[in-house]
Parts: C-alpha cells; structure tokens; sequence
C-alpha cells in the first residue's frame, strides 16, 4: 500500500482516469457568504485524497459540490466525465456513482440496518430485492455489522451506524466515495473501526475523497492532501512533504495547531 | 389486595393536606355522580331514545333498504376487527407467549359486555337484538384471527390490506347510495350517525393526501406553488368552518360548471373536506421540520429523485412525528360536523333537534344532548385509541424491543 503522490494536481489528460475534476469553483451562500473562492483540485481513479483545514474554511462545502448537494456560481466541476450543470438528470446521474458518508450517519431510522442497504438499489437501480439483499448483507459482514441485520439504527452505537452508512453508499457501487469527516461525531474508542473500514477501502484502490482530521490515516493511506482555508487550496502535497515540510506558511500554522 | 389499599392510601393521604382535598374533591364527585344517578335513573325518560333509536341512527332511509346498510355495518365490523387485530397483537406471537396486551384484551371485553347489554337497555326488538350481537361476534372473531394469523402473512400482502379500507369506503358508497342494480336512495333520506360518520369519514379520507400535498407545496422551491399554498392555508384558517359551509352552499354552485354542482351532502362535505386540509398541512409541516435535513441529503446523496427520497425517507418520519396532532384534527372534523344541522342537514344533531321538536318529546332536551354526547365520546375515544395503537406499531424502538 505505497501510495502514488504527484506533488501538484495532475493535468488533464482526458485519459478517462481523470474521476474528479474542480476549475475555479466559486460559491456564495444564499446570504451573501463567499464560502468557495475559486478551488481547484483534480482526482484521479483510485487516489486518496485526503482534504484538511480548519473548521469553516469550506472543507464540507468543497465536497458537498461534487455531488451537488451544494450549488456553485462559478467555475466548472466534472465527476466521471459529467459537467455537473443545473440538468436533473446529469445530477441524478452522478450522484448514482458517487457515494457520500455523513459526519452524523444520516441513517434511515425508520428502517432495519438491511433495509437502509437496500432501500435506493432497489428504488433507483432497479435491481431485483433478493440480488441486493444478498449483497447488502456480504457488505454488512465485511464492515463486521451482519448480526445487526435485522435492527433498527437507533440500537446500534455510534462507529456500527457509520459502518452501516459507508456500507450503504458501497451497496449502490459507487465509483467515487465522499467522506465528510467520517469519525468526528465519534466516542474516541469507535473511531479505529470506523478507520480500518476506510483503510480496507483505500487498499481496494476505491477512489476517495475524505475530509478529516485524522493525521494518522492521511499519512498512512493519503495519495494527496489537502489543505484548506478560508474557502481557498492553500496546498496540494504528498503526505510525507505535507506533514514534514509544506510549502506553504498557513498549511505550516494549521500543523502546529493540530499535531 | 393489600398492596391496592396501601397504595391507595399512599397516593390520597399523604398528608394531612392531601387527606383533606381527597375528602373534598370525594365528596364533590359523591354528590355529582348521585345526582346523576337520581336524573338517568329517576327522572330522565329514555322512551326518547328507544323511540327514535332508528332515527339516531339512520335518519329517513327506507327501511326495506335498511339491510343494505347492515351489511355495511357488518363489513365494517370485520374491517374494523382485522384493523384491530394488525395493530395490537404481537407482531411475533411465537417469541412471545402473550398475543395481546392486557388492557386490549379488557377492551375488547368491555366491547362485549356493550354489545350485550346496550341493545337490551334501548328495548330493541329481539332481532335487530340478534344482528347487533352477531355483528359484534364478527368484529371479535376477525380481530382474534388477524391476530393470531395476520404476523404470518406475507409482506406483500401486509403492504396491501391497508388498501383494502378505501375500497371498503367505496362499496359503501355503493351500498348506502344505490347503483350498480341496487335502487338508489336519495341523500335526503340519509341522516343521523350514519351521515355522520359519512360526512366525517369522506372529509378525513380525501382531505389527509390533500393536507399533505398543501404542506409539501408550502416548503417548494416554486414560488407559485409556495406562495398559493400558504394563501389557501392561511385563508381557510382564518374563516369560520360555518361560513365555509354557507359560502360552500351558495357558491360551489357558481364555481363548478352548469350541472356539476353536487348535492348538498356532498357540497358539505367537500367544504369539510377542505377545510381539514388546511389544518391537517399544518400538522404535516411540524412534522416535516422534525426530520433532520440529513435525511433529505442521504436520500438524494444515493441517487434518489426527489419524489423518492419523500416517498420513502422523509414523509414516512414526518407522518409518524404529526400522528398524534392529525388525529386531533380528524376528532375536532367528526364533532365539526354538527354544524352541518346549521345548513339543514339531518346529521345527528339535525336529527336530534327534529325529535326535539316533536310535541311528543317535549322538554326531554337532556336525554337527547345526553345520548349525542356519549356517541360522539364513542366516536372519538375508538379514533384516539386506535391513532395510539398505530403510533406504536410505527414506532421503530417499540417494534425493535418485541421484534
Ligand atoms: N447554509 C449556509 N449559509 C451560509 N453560510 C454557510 C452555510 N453553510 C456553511 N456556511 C459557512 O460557510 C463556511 C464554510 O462552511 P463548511 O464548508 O461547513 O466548513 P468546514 O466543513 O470546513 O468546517 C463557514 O464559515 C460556514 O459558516
Ligand atoms: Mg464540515
């Protein structure tokens, strides 16, 4: 699991391999906040990367426009060779194939761990109940969580619901994960099973996108990281410059701050 | 024994304070509930009741016509009994010994004893005595056999009885109206109970999807959509139900195409109909708000269109959180319905102030606003039960602990 690092984003190269591709993404809330102010950042197939930053600088917003939770207002954003436009259909499209886990787990309570699996292959793919069933409990049983089956969410703990909420977006096999600080809303103990969960996806070459404060994580399985700040990409690095020797004065203030 | 009698005393005479409002309060309800007694015992004279009983009960409807409306009853029984027997029985009976919790099994004693002694109390003739008891025996079986076979079913079939409920309203459309090779009887000639529970139950079935299409057009995105929503929304709530009933009467008329307009029993229950939307949406909308935004973006983060993402994630939450406040909209619509006497329809209080006004029945007001109350507390007590049961069948921690 050595990781591939290119010290500045790749070009485009139209290569098909290119999964993510971010130019001068600018984004204003609705009341008025610059939250986004022209981001770049490129994702090739099977990286890791790994997006840091201090609270508020725009981390879950970046990520959020790839999947068009959020809107942008400028720049261009193509996910596996789709422009995001304001079609409904390009939208649907992309979110099919890119899978999204939560900080709060955003599980269904209101259905078995099973069903929450099952619940969008069946509705948007179309996919016989029995097929996905069977897949949907080989997934639970690879995050460790197949005994729970039959409960409903609100009897599971805090790092089971996350397992079960990274093992439904793979149920919809998705050809790009987004993690939106994954192990934030965690009791400390709970994070290394959640971690291990990712880190068994990074060796399977999934192409991630994980936003989180996870140094250890970054370092061991990061093919680039990140770092944000007040809605800008401040650096680009492969994790032994990042952590050792940015280049950058704000990525070397954000260091000191968390290590 | 014992424990009661302790337990009693612990509760009523803690201290000396308490003992004595105990006493007082003892002594109020002693002195009420005698005089009660002394005016349904003594004074009262139920002939009142016994005489009209059909009338209570039917209005004018023809009465070779009447069996048509036993029938009814009686599918109505067995509806009621499966309804029953889905929702409080355990939905495991083979993990548990129990099948139903005790208070239901006492329920459905009490209902027994009812059934027994009502009809014999009213004087009724020995056979709408017989059909009575036959009908309550149907409603008894069929709740023990949906208990004790409905968990098996299969899911698909589950999913589907609940569908079963509208095309029972329909046939009964059918069968109190006329039609297809039954003579029609007029809506002039329906009334009392029956017109009531018609009425109540037209408005609560239609006006349930319209209040939630008014509380989802209410949080759109289209601004015509949103801002027509909260119009009509705020309009209804603003106007008094008896001038949307006068309004109702006069203008539907003018509203609809030459022809079109229907019978005054159905321009009253459109009204009611209507106007429970406008409520009802606002119930759905705090129920919406209840469910995390989260919820939205999960669904939609898996590639559901936002129809789905509603169908399956968010109103299904949403519809559990504003139950128990849309009930209370469906008990105040069935006691709303009185107003309907107010534009000369015979429901039950049309009904009752004709008795009243009959010289036969002079001057016995009491017996006749005594006998409403307890039907419409009849009435409201089956749908707050029931509305109970269904929050705990939906509520996925209880269904968890006995699953
Ligand atoms: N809906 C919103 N409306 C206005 N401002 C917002 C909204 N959501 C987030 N923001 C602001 O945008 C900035 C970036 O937010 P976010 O992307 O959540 O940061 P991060 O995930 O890096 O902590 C923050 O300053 C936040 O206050
Ligand atoms: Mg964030």
């Amino acid at each position: 699991m050595s990781p591939t690092s290119s010290r500045s984003p790749a070009p485009t190269t139209g290569s098909g391999d290119l999964m993510i591709e971010a130019r001068g993404v600018e984004k204003w809330y609705p009341n008025g906040f610059h939250a986004l102010r022209g981001c770049d950042l490129t994702v090739q197939r099977g990286e890791v990367v790994v997006i840091m930053g201090p609270s508020g600088s725009g981390k879950s917003t970046f990520i959020r426009t790839f999947n068009a939770l959020e809107d942008f207002q400028k720049g261009s954003i193509t996910v596996d060779g789709i422009a995001l436009t304001n079609d409904l259909r390009q939208i649907d499209a992309i979110r099919r194939e890119v899978g999204m886990v939560f900080q709060q787990f955003n599980l269904f309570p209101h259905l078995t761990v099973l069903d929450n699996l099952c619940l969008a292959p069946v509705l948007v793919r179309k996919r016989p109940k029995a097929e996905v069933k069977e897949q949907a409990m080989a997934l639970l049983r690879r995050v460790g969580i197949a005994e729970q089956a039959s409960k409903f969410p609100g009897q599971l703990s805090g790092g089971q619901q996350q397992r079960v909420a990274i093992a439904r977006a793979l149920c919809m096999e998705p050809r790009i994960l987004l993690f939106d600080e994954p192990t934030s809303a965690l009791d400390p103990e709970m994070v290394r099973e959640v971690l291990d969960v990712m880190l068994s996806l990074a060796a399977e070459h999934i192409t991630m996108v994980v936003v989180t404060h996870e140094v250890k994580f970054a370092r061991q399985v990061a093919s680039r990281v990140v770092l944000m700040a007040e809605g800008e990409v401040v650096e680009v690095a492969d994790p032994e410059t990042f952590f050792t020797n940015p280049s950058q004065e704000r990525s070397r203030r954000f260091l000191d701050q968390i290590l | 024994m014992d424990t009661l009698l302790r337990r009693l005393r612990h509760e009523l005479f803690a201290s000396k304070v308490d003992g004595l409002i105990t006493l007082v309060l003892l002594g109020l309800i002693g002195a009420g509930g005698a005089g009660f007694l002394r005016w349904a015992l003594g004074q009262a004279q139920w002939a009142v009741v016994r005489a009209n009983s059909t009338l209570f009960a039917l209005g004018r409807y023809p009465i070779e016509q009447q069996w048509r409306l036993w029938l009814l009853t009686a599918l109505l029984a067995v509806a009621t009994g499966i309804t029953w027997g889905m929702l409080r029985s355990h939905p495991r009976p083979d993990r548990v010994g129990v099948l139903w919790p005790r208070n239901d099994r006492i329920a459905a004693v009490l209902l027994a004893l009812l059934a027994l002694g009502l009809p014999l109390a009213l004087g009724l003739s020995g056979a709408v005595q017989l059909r009575w008891w036959g009908i309550t025996a149907l409603l008894l079986l069929w709740r023990w056999l949906a208990g004790r076979f409905g968990p098996g079913l299969p899911p698909l079939l589950k999913r589907l009885l609940p569908l079963g409920l509208p095309l029972l309203y329909l046939l009964g459309m059918v069968l109190i109206h006329g039609g297809l090779g039954l003579s029609p009887v007029s809506s002039s000639e329906w009334g009392g109970l029956m017109l009531t529970l018609l009425e109540a139950s037209f408005a609560i079935l239609l006006c349930f999807p319209l209040g939630v299409l008014l509380a989802l057009g209410r949080r759109s995105e289209l601004p015509l959509l949103r801002w027509g929503s909260v119009l009509y929304i705020e309009f209804i709530r603003g106007a008094p139900l008896i001038t949307l009933l006068f309004l109702g009467q006069n203008m539907l008329g003018f509203l609809l195409p030459g022809g079109m307009a229907p019978e005054r029993v159905w321009r009253a229950a459109w009204v009611l109909t209507l106007f429970a939307a406008a409520y009802l949406a606002e119930a759905v909308r705090s129920g919406l708000a209840a469910v995390p935004r989260g919820q939205l973006e999960a669904a939609r983060s898996l590639g559901m269109s936002l129809p789905q993402a509603f169908a399956s994630v968010v109103l299904p939450q949403a519809l559990r959180v504003a139950l128990p406040s849309m009930v209370g909209q469906f008990i105040s619509l069935l006691q709303d319905t009185t107003l309907l006497s107010l534009i000369g329809l015979m429901e039950l209080l049309g009904t009752a102030r004709t008795v009243m006004a009959n010289p036969a029945f002079l001057g016995r007001n009491a017996e006749v606003y005594f006998t409403l109350a307890v039907l419409f507390w009849c009435c409201c007590a089956a749908l707050g039960l029931g509305s109970r049961a269904l929050e705990r069948r939906l509520d996925p921690a209880a269904l968890a602990r006995s699953g």
